[in-house]
């Protein structure tokens, strides 16, 4: 049996190590991506050319080291990112950008390949099989990108059937939407390499909460409701919890009172009864009395009030740090 | 002649670093100010695991300092700098709620659960102050980093105010810790006005033996309601429930031992020491810290105002012989255990076998959970 718990314990940690890194990996999304470029963003030898721009969705670092980027689905390892590079290591809700201009000798950031023809860009895991994103782009004109609306956020690898559902009523009632695009990308007149793909409001939550409740009564009553929910709801579910253990508790005391008086009759067959033993000592003391041969006894009690003011009520031991003590 | 000039230009340049070439009346009355925590810590008995370190992190803080000698709190990469990391980055605030959680014993909240609802309404404190700091100019993020000084909680003053208001932090931590050594000061008279002879002599029906899995469920069932209304508290509320369980599952004794005792001192020394430390005369006497330090004051006193009447509010609810005594309504606030005590102190004037204690430490601990939660709501909406 243990070697079972054990077996299941260790197939536990296996899945959950798995799952952790593939967490990882999953948190990068291609973001943009622009297949000629003439007068844009060059690179760091002057070169100008097609691009891919990949974001870190995540709130930790992401090494996409060993990772591939390919235009092939037959062929998903057309790229290997290399490892030993310490730039592979994404930063939480940055980007990072690879050219496509087929010159991998340049650099870990110069994919081996350019987007020539390509229709699609597939982002594979350090395995080379599972794929973590990819994108299928519409022909695009010169110096346009296709990038997210909103960085990381959007398509997929596999739209599920809620987002092909919602993405059609959305472009149904979008009459403009471009049907060619994926869900949540768009083309770009004014591609943004290396950058956020949308400006995100300048404005902090401080400073919309200001506007919107300046007294701060709405934020106030809304905590209180919360604060009191949460602890209301402690409340209900432990007043539960005790009820029932009250309930389980006398029913426990009553099945202990009917096993004790069940073992008392099952000892007292054929044995001599309590009372038995009472009415001899009785007898007894009745004998030794007319007989005198009883010592006299002092029958008074007497009883001294006591004033003790000490109570386990006021013990500190029990529940509380020990409070501290000067010598004096 | 020459080795004469060099020296006295060795040592008039060695002046220039000393702290008396580089002295302020700020420092000096910084300097009194720690000075005059460690009197209260010693002479008085007030809080003195945390006056002490603060106090004495107040005169290390205020050292005149030459700049650049890599010394002072914040300049980055000092050893104070780092250790100041756990208060700046809020590392240490959760794990002092680790060993909160592994020295508290919540049977009197689970044997009598609707004392929970007191330490909801004290929290009322935080958002009264909160209201009041807005109306005296402080952004939302900044009032709502010195509205928690009402939770009466220091590591969730500091946690919350790294997070919402950094620049204030000092303060507000000075402020939150100061007034939870004067808790036996300010909820006494408040207590006293708000209640009749009557009620404080109502005597509370002794709580019911708690069974051990009940006791190992609180934790597990109470972190799962709080966290998923309030993911925003998990570091604290986790951090909380987790030493809870550690301390109540009976087969970790070294882990709460661990956590209750050895770590909740080293992080309670360092949270003091570097927290005292940040006070430093330029950044810290300001107008905004004596702002503080009022608002610090009245988010105390509504509290204490909101625990009680709501006692008293709830009573009117409740059967004869089922009634709160609204002393123990102070207790709301966090400050554990001192404002239980002071329930049960002030309990103890009327009648002298009154003890409210355990009842007390109901809402005390629940006020732990409430300010926690409260403070997981702010950072929701603010930051």
């Amino acid at each position: 049996m243990k070697k079972i718990y054990s077996l299941i314990l260790l197939l536990g940690v296996l899945v959950c190590a798995s799952n952790l890194n593939a967490q990882n990996m999953s948190d990068m999304r291609l973001n943009e991506v622009l297949v000629t470029n003439t007068e844009g963003f060059e690179d760091d030898y002057g070169y100008r050319s097609g691009w891919i721009e990949l974001f870190n969705t995540s709130y930790g670092t992401v090494d996409i080291a060993g990772c591939y980027l390919s235009t092939d689905p037959e062929n998903l390892t057309m790229y290997m990112i290399p490892k030993g590079d310490v730039l592979t290591k994404v930063q939480p809700r940055q980007h990072i950008l690879f050219w496509a201009d087929g010159v991998a000798n340049r650099g870990t950031f110069h994919l081996g390949f350019t987007l020539d023809g390509a229709k699609e860009v597939i982002f594979t895991a350090a395995d080379g099989r599972t794929i973590i994103d990819k994108v299928v782009f519409p022909a695009l004109d010169t110096n346009k990108s296709y990038g997210r609306k909103m960085d990381g956020v959007g398509s997929v690898t596999e739209l599920s059937a809620f987002y092909k559902s919602y993405r059609n009523s959305l472009l149904e009632a979008e009459a403009k939407a471009d049907t060619s695009t994926e869900f949540g990308w768009i083309k770009m007149d004014n591609p943004t390499p290396s950058t956020n793909n949308a400006t995100l409001d300048g404005e902090s939550k401080s400073a919309l909460m200001a506007k919107a409740d300046p007294i701060g009564i709405f934020l106030t009553l809304t905590a209180m409701s919360v604060t009191f929910l949460a602890l209301a709801i402690l409340y209900l579910v432990f007043k539960q919890i005790g009820k029932f253990h009250i309930r389980k508790k006398s029913e426990n005391a009553v099945e202990a009172v009917k096993d004790v008086a069940n073992k008392e009759k099952a000892d007292t067959s054929g044995q001599v009864s309590a009372e038995t033993y009472a009415a001899i000592s009785m007898a007894i003391h009745l004998f030794m009395i007319e007989n005198e041969a009883h010592d006299f006894e002092e029958t008074v009690l007497t009883i001294n009030k006591v004033s003790r003011t000490y109570s386990p009520w006021s013990s500190k031991i029990y529940t509380l740090r020990e409070t501290p003590q000067r010598k004096k | 002649m020459v080795y004469e000039a060099s020296i006295l230009d060795n040592l008039s340049q060695f002046f220039m670093y000393t702290g008396f070439a580089n002295v302020t009346m700020g420092h000096i009355l910084m300097i009194l100010v720690g000075l005059v925590f460690i009197y209260l810590a010693i002479a008085k008995d007030w809080e003195p695991m945390l006056l002490i370190p603060i106090g004495f992190g107040i005169l290390i803080g205020n050292i005149p300092l030459f700049p650049g000698l890599q010394v002072g709190v914040y300049e980055q990469g000092s050893v104070l700098n780092i250790l100041y990391g756990g208060v700046s980055q809020g590392w240490y605030p959760p794990l002092i709620f680790l060993g909160i959680g592994a020295m508290t014993d919540f049977s009197a909240l689970i044997s009598n659960p609707k004392l929970m609802l007191i330490g909801a309404a004290a929290q009322f404190g935080i958002f009264g102050a909160y209201i009041v700091a807005l109306a005296l100019g402080f952004s939302p993020t900044e009032a709502g980093a010195i509205g928690i000084i009402g939770g009466a909680d220091g590591p969730t003053a500091i946690f919350l105010s790294g997070r919402l208001a950094p620049d204030l932090m000092g303060a507000i931590a000075v402020s939150a810790y100061s007034y939870m050594a004067l808790v036996p000061v300010i909820q006494p008279p408040i207590m006293k006005l708000l209640t009749t002879e009557k009620e404080r002599l109502i005597k509370m029906k002794a709580p019911r033996a708690v069974s051990p899995t009940e006791k190992r469920l609180f934790p597990i069932v109470g972190f799962l309601l709080t966290a998923f209304i309030v993911p925003s508290g998990i570091p604290l509320l986790g951090m909380l429930f987790f030493g809870n369980l550690i301390k109540e599952s009976g087969v970790t004794k070294r882990l709460a031992t661990t956590a209750s005792g050895p770590l909740i001192d080293v992080v309670t020394i360092l949270i003091g020491i570097t927290v005292g430390a940040s006070t430093q005369a330029d950044k810290f006497l300001q107008w905004s810290s004596v702002k503080i330090f009022i608002l610090g004051a009245f988010s105390f006193v509504v509290a204490t105002f909101a625990g009680v009447l709501f006692v008293k509010f709830f009573n009117l609810f409740l059967k004869e012989g089922n009634k709160i005594n609204p002393l123990i309504g102070n207790a709301g606030v966090s400050a554990v255990p001192d404002a239980a005590r002071v329930s049960n102190n002030v309990g103890l004037e009327y009648d002298k076998r009154n003890y409210l204690l355990m009842h007390a430490m109901g809402p005390n601990v629940a006020g732990v959970i409430g300010s926690a939660v409260a403070a997981g709501i702010l950072l929701a909406f603010l930051a």
